[in-house]
């Protein structure tokens, strides 16, 4: 049994890899192009930038990617965002120390992840369903209880945790370098982690190999839950000042990094150096697009276009995925 | 389950049979979910009345109504895609896509005529683009509509330049102003689609072949199903009514913005989902899709005239639909794949 899994999961690696090539080849372009037009994009100053700039959209992107692994999707993680954004700027302006509020943070996080994962698991609502609901209601209840008011001031601990340092690198830079490191770790070594993908894949055959159909639901809200509470420490660092109305359509930028970083929709396929591009290049065209002085609508048209380019360089495996389904006769 | 004499052993397995077959009954009739929700906003609406004396008043169903026709048209679209096995996410962008265009044949002084042409043609342009890369080139709707509602709504913006337009004539803003036996036209407009959807579904080989694929696309593809063709139906058919929502929108709000419509793809989802359709695919009902969208704007009506906060409505409608599609899974029990 074991040496036929790790083979299945060799061939799994080996599969996934074209996309990757294909992507770093794109983002290799957009550098040449950019090299020519905008030289100024690989200033060390931009570059920290970027780096900045990408490190929330990491963080949450390798939660999505656990969830998308598992075979669901969260459209609530702009809503969760939110709440613990507000949480912790709250109950840092009341007066609490970051030793109380960060945990607090931490927890309403993944408290968010574990109602999705109940609601899934355990009352069986489709994912898109259950966080769609799930989306509404935070998001209403958040308002509610802000009634639309800005946070306008952060508490200073909060302030330092935003502010450069290392060469204009923030600590944003490096929990996200952490994260990675963290999920390969997991997504690869760990009993739980390869247990996403087996389940991704088929929650039939991972239940004949004795994985539990719930456990791998609530890992994956849960993880994405705790991971959206790390980056929503750094957004509202990074921000300096939150309402409820915050990351709005939030979601939807992590969902396309995940999706253009090659993971397949239907669970059970992605990695994590995937996502890492796919968060670069969106990224860096966002970056690019400012440092070009284009509209903000073009940057919309830009990013559109990218990720549907995304969608149909990925969906070359995935087609020939379906061609072996067809010719088993099990399936 | 302790009893110990052998009669009373037997009556407690007879009952239960009976019990059992009493379920097995109820979940062979079908979509209950529609049935639940109609019962739930039926005691919502005696609840609301009780609170509320303003709530049977015609003037409160008359602007009840509107938002209602609009959403519905945007629902009857997504009934047919979510029957199809997709989603499509970029509905909002569209009716913004469409609005815009109707701003700018507006603004050079067209016919009313051409002014709702051009929108309903932007739309079913928009439609037809999802169409053409989820039917033709087999890709993920998800996937798809999530990148095609990012270049719609810079398409929108790009077209607008950030700006609303204003001054439409009369002759559009009728859609709004006129009214049949004290009911808005919107609505009669959008009945009248219901019907004409209903028919494409249970009457036309197309609507046979929708549910079909929805229900196993591969199986529709060896049966020499023409599923290309129809899957670019259903995305351009989503496109024409977020054409025909924008124009009811734009009359009724008299401006155009490229932004209008980004409400539209939970609500509308969440109608279809909330009327009992599985959001897998395969299955489709016109009444149960008006079931859910009319649901969701009366019990949001209500909480309004009982005074509840709007965040709070928000909140309360979401959970709603939790409940309800909770509900129906325990109804129908759970032996379908959550995917």
């Amino acid at each position: 049994m074991t040496p036929l899994r790790s083979s299945a999961s060799e061939r799994l690696r080996l599969s996934i890899h074209p996309h990757e090539t294909k992507l770093a080849s794109l983002l290799l372009v957009l550098g040449i192009a950019l090299a020519i037009t905008a030289p100024r994009f690989f200033s060390s100053v931009n570059l920290a930038l970027l780096a900045r700039s990408m490190g929330v959209l990491l963080i949450i992107s390798v939660g999505m990617l656990n969830v998308i692994l598992a075979g669901g999707i969260d459209v609530s993680a702009g809503a969760t965002l939110a709440v613990v954004s507000v949480v912790l700027v709250r109950l840092g302006n009341h007066g609490l120390p970051a030793s109380v509020v960060l945990p607090i943070g931490l927890l309403t996080g993944a408290t968010l992840g574990a109602v999705n994962a109940a609601l899934i698991a355990e009352l069986r609502i489709p994912p898109i369903v259950a966080t769609l609901g799930t989306a509404g209601l935070f998001r209403g209840l958040l308002l509610e209880w802000t009634q639309g008011e800005w946070e306008s001031s952060i508490p200073p601990w909060l302030n330092a945790i935003g502010s450069p340092r290392w060469g204009g690198l923030d600590a944003s830079v490096l929990a996200a370098a952490l994260t990675v490191l963290a999920a390969t770790w997991i997504l690869h070594r760990t009993q739980i982690g390869r247990a996403l993908f087996r389940f991704g894949d088929s929650p039939i055959a991972a239940a004949r190999i004795g994985i539990s159909p719930r456990q791998p639901i609530y890992f994956a809200y849960i993880s994405l839950g705790i991971l959206t509470a790390i980056g929503a420490v750094f957004y509202a660092a990074q921000l300096g000042a939150v309402q409820g109305n915050a990351a709005n359509g939030y979601e939807l930028t992590v969902i396309a990094a995940v999706v253009l970083g090659g993971a397949d929709i239907l669970g059970g396929r992605g990695s994590l150096l995937g996502t890492f591009l796919g968060v670069l290049l969106l990224c860096s065209l966002q970056q690019a697009l400012v440092l070009l002085h284009v509209a903000t609508f073009w940057q919309n048209i830009a990013t559109g276009l990218i990720v549907l380019l995304g969608v149909i360089l990925s969906s070359a495996p995935r087609l020939h995925r379906k061609l072996l389904l067809q010719q088993s006769p099990s399936a | 389950m302790t009893s110990s004499s052998p009669a009373s052993l037997e009556k407690l397995v007879n009952s239960q049979s009976k019990f059992t077959k009493r379920i097995m009954e109820l979940r062979l009739s079908g979509n209950l979910q529609p049935g639940v929700v109609t019962l739930l906003v039926l005691f919502f609406c005696i609840y609301a009345s009780y609170r509320s004396g303003d709530f049977w008043s015609a003037l409160n169903w008359q602007l009840l109504v509107q938002p209602l026709a609009e959403a519905g048209l945007v629902s009857l679209g997504m009934m047919f895609v979510i029957a199809s096995g997709g989603i499509d996410l970029s509905v909002g962008a569209i009716v913004g896509v469409a609005a815009v265009t109707a701003g700018i044949a507006a603004q050079h002084k067209l016919p009313v005529q051409a002014i709702e042409a051009a929108a309903l043609a932007a739309g079913m342009l928009c439609g037809a683009f999802n169409g053409l890369l989820i039917g033709v080139l087999r890709l993920s709707s998800i996937l798809v509509t999530l990148g095609s509602m990012i270049l719609f709504s810079g398409v929108a913006l790009a077209l607008s330049n950030g700006n609303s337009f204003a001054g439409f004539p009369d002759g559009l803003l009728w859609w709004n102003d006129a009214a049949l036996l004290g009911i808005p036209v919107e609505f009669f407009l959008f009945l009248a689609i219901a019907a004409v959807a209903a028919v494409l579904l249970h009457y036309t080989l197309w609507g046979h072949y929708v549910i079909a694929i929805g229900s196993n696309p591969i199986a529709a593809r060896y049966s020499g199903y023409p599923v290309a063709l129809t899957l670019f139906g259903v995305y351009t058919l989503q496109g024409l009514l977020c054409g025909m929502t924008a124009i009811l929108l734009v009359a009724r709000l008299a401006s155009a913005r490229a932004d209008m419509g980004q409400s539209l793809m939970l609500m509308a989802i969440a109608a279809v989902v909330l009327g009992g359709a599985p959001i897998v695919g395969g299955s489709a009902s016109v009444i149960a899709t008006f079931v859910g969208v009319a649901a969701f704007y009366i019990v949001q009506d209500g909480l309004l005239l009982l005074d509840v906060p709007p965040f709070v409505q928000y909140a309360l409608t979401s959970a709603m639909l939790l409940v309800a599609v909770a509900a129906g899974n325990l109804l129908r029990g759970s032996r379908e794949d959550r995917r």
